[in-house]
């Protein structure tokens, strides 16, 4: 039962951060039909950024609450305007064309981010500084809970919350679900999609960077191609929960991070992957559009 | 136009053919993978560009017929002339077993759950199941391809019988163009729901496609394995099946001779840049957007010959 329960907090913690990068994911991909696969190596990159903002500004040493906000604040700030130069340079030219090249294109544009990242920082492992946060510790009933995870909990549930109403209340989030639902017709209501989209990406990187940056805090050691494999997490996270779908991507990211964390617990971790993709394949065999994905009618 | 194409390809086939008599060891063995890569990457193209189903994992079924043949060969002895038929049939059964109950999802989703597959085989190979893989080291000691006691095992040999391997693909591909399987996959491609109301059974034409797909990069990858005498699981991860997949796109899909040119690119020129090594993949990831956003539909683009020329104009 130990086992259990500390697996389950470790799971929502994973599964918290599949959550925040798997909203990138989805919410690009609502818009723009684009799986956007330098999603991934844009938070490994944001690790690395945060890594750099905090030793130029409080040179290693200093943790205080100033501290770790300016580094977020900094890091998001930064990541988002490279999404929003992303989108610019590698996505709008493309949005007319086959599907597939824009595919492509964003290939290319990972494998650009994280060669820029091994340039620039090495190809060896960077350790993250363990002081950003307190090493406070609780146990409780014979689960250890950190002080990280917590702070990971709670501010990811914050910015999923902060996230759905600002989507669903505001003017900006209206306009943006206008925009998921028709281009055009959004266009033609004065939308400006182009502003949207940026929006999109802005929203998107600026949740990569904070889960890039947790993942620095949490797991500590930092590599330029890392991206791929919490991307693609964080992307089968999307499909399950029904790609374009926020709420979907949320549940689908804490569910993920949850069955990894029971599998690893109990099953094994050399078979890690292999049962997360026969878990996606079972859920779109049973329902093809993810767990809350609609089916829509094809438009002919 | 017709004609010019014709001649540039036997122009090429020329060149490809007397290619081993000007060139040393390093680059006989770089023009064989060549060879094999792009029946590899015409097989792909049978599957995304020519049916248009988003498949991101074909380097499973390179992978499959690969260690169909090093697993017959090294475990159980048998030569490699008999482990052929197998190395074609397993991955094509393999694609029957694991695409037909997930071809009807849409593009993305499929294009995830290939990526899929191709990471579950990964691990089954690195897991050593049932001590036939090898795990994370692969199998060694495939032996050379011999014919009632010729040896068929120096470079040369491997070059031609790849390019053999290519012609009977490329004359596949030819036949399939002008068949009803091809313009059943054509018309999918287009336009699914067009196709499916003219009574074209979409779902079984793009197993068709996958399955034989399957079965030619099984081909591929026999050969693969022979050429190098070894297999490991790294050459067939996800990392392959993506450039098989931005081969067909980058070249242009459905295009025999861009699917070529693609080959070319991903694979050739960065064995010619390999001095370069830190920021070749930098260079080549700019290179992939700039292709994209210059020439959307690939370097050459497929025209599409049946076609009068007054249908053609809305065709794209």
């Amino acid at each position: 039962m130990d086992i259990f329960l500390q697996q389950m907090v470790n799971g929502l913690t994973i599964g918290s951060l599949y959550a925040l990068v798997a909203l990138g994911y989805t919410m690009v991909y609502g818009v723009m039909r684009l799986i956007n696969f330098a999603h991934g190596d844009l938070v490994a990159f944001s690790a690395f950024i945060g890594l750099s903002v905090y030793a130029q500004i409080f040179g290693e040493s200093v943790t205080s609450l100033v501290a770790v906000i300016t580094v977020f604040v900094f890091t998001a700030a930064i990541v988002a305007f490279v999404g929003v130069l992303l989108e610019r340079l590698a996505y709008r030219p493309l949005r007319t064309a086959p599907r597939l090249s824009a595919v492509v294109s964003a290939l290319g544009a990972g494998l650009v981010i994280q060669n820029s990242v091994m340039l620039i920082w090495g190809p060896n492992m960077k350790i993250f500084p363990s002081n950003l946060f307190p090493s406070t510790i609780w146990e409780i009933g014979g689960i250890v809970i950190t002080f990280t995870q917590v702070m990971i909990l709670g501010v990811s549930s914050l910015l999923m919350v902060g996230l759905y109403f600002f989507i669903h209340q505001t003017k900006i989030g209206t306009a943006i679900r206008a925009v998921a639902i028709d281009q055009d017709a959004a266009k033609l209501m004065g939308i400006n999609v182009n502003r949207i989209i940026m929006i999109i990406f802005i929203i998107g990187s600026s949740l990569g960077a904070v889960a890039g940056l947790f993942i620095g805090t949490y797991y500590r050691g930092i590599t330029f191609d890392m991206g791929w494999m919490y991307g693609l997490n964080a992307f089968v996270a999307a499909i399950m929960g029904g790609i374009g779908n926020i709420p979907g991507a949320m549940l689908g990211g804490l569910l993920l991070g949850l069955f990894n964390a029971m599998i690893t617990g109990y099953i094994s971790t050399q078979w890690a992957e292999t049962f997360t993709f026969v878990l996606l394949i079972g859920i779109l065999v049973l329902r093809p559009t993810g767990i809350l994905g609609e089916t829509v009618a094809e438009k002919v | 136009m017709m004609n010019k194409t014709s001649l540039i390809a036997i122009a090429l086939l020329v060149f490809m053919g007397f290619f081993p008599l000007f060139v040393d060891s390093a680059w006989l063995a770089v023009g064989t993978t060549f060879l094999v890569f792009a029946v590899v990457a015409l097989s792909q193209d049978i599957i995304l560009g020519r049916a248009g189903v988003f498949h991101m994992g074909h380097a499973l079924f390179f992978g499959l017929g690969a260690y169909t043949t090093a697993i017959l060969n090294v475990n159980f002895g048998l030569p490699i002339l008999a482990t052929w038929v197998p190395a074609v049939l397993v991955p094509m059964l393999v694609a029957f077993i694991m695409v037909a109950p997930i071809i009807h999802l849409r593009g993305d989703y499929l294009l995830v759950a290939t990526i899929g597959f191709n990471i579950i085989f990964i691990q089954v190979l690195e897991n050593d199941v049932f001590g036939l893989t090898g795990g994370p080291n692969g199998l060694f000691g495939i032996d050379v391809v011999r014919v009632l006691g010729y040896d068929f095992s120096s470079q040369t040999h491997m070059y031609y019988m790849a390019f053999i391997l290519l012609g009977i693909t490329l004359f596949i591909m030819r036949n399939l163009d002008k068949s009803k399987f091809g313009r059943a996959m054509f018309y999918i491609h287009k336009d699914e729901i067009a196709a499916q109301s003219m009574g074209i059974n979409v779902r079984y034409f793009k197993l068709y496609a996958f399955i034989l797909g399957a079965g030619i990069a099984g081909a591929a990858g026999s050969m693969f394995s022979v050429q190098y005498s070894a297999v490991s699981p790294e050459a067939f991860n996800v990392t392959q099946s993506i450039m098989f997949f931005t081969i067909v796109l980058v070249g242009g899909s459905a295009s025999l001779p861009g699917v070529l040119i693609g080959t070319f690119i991903m694979f050739v020129l960065p064995e010619m840049f390999r001095e370069f090594e830190t920021a070749r993949y930098l260079v080549f990831g700019i290179a992939m957007i700039l292709t994209m956003i210059l020439r959307p539909r690939g370097i050459w683009p497929v025209r599409f010959g049946n076609i009068p020329d007054f249908l053609k104009k809305g065709v794209k």
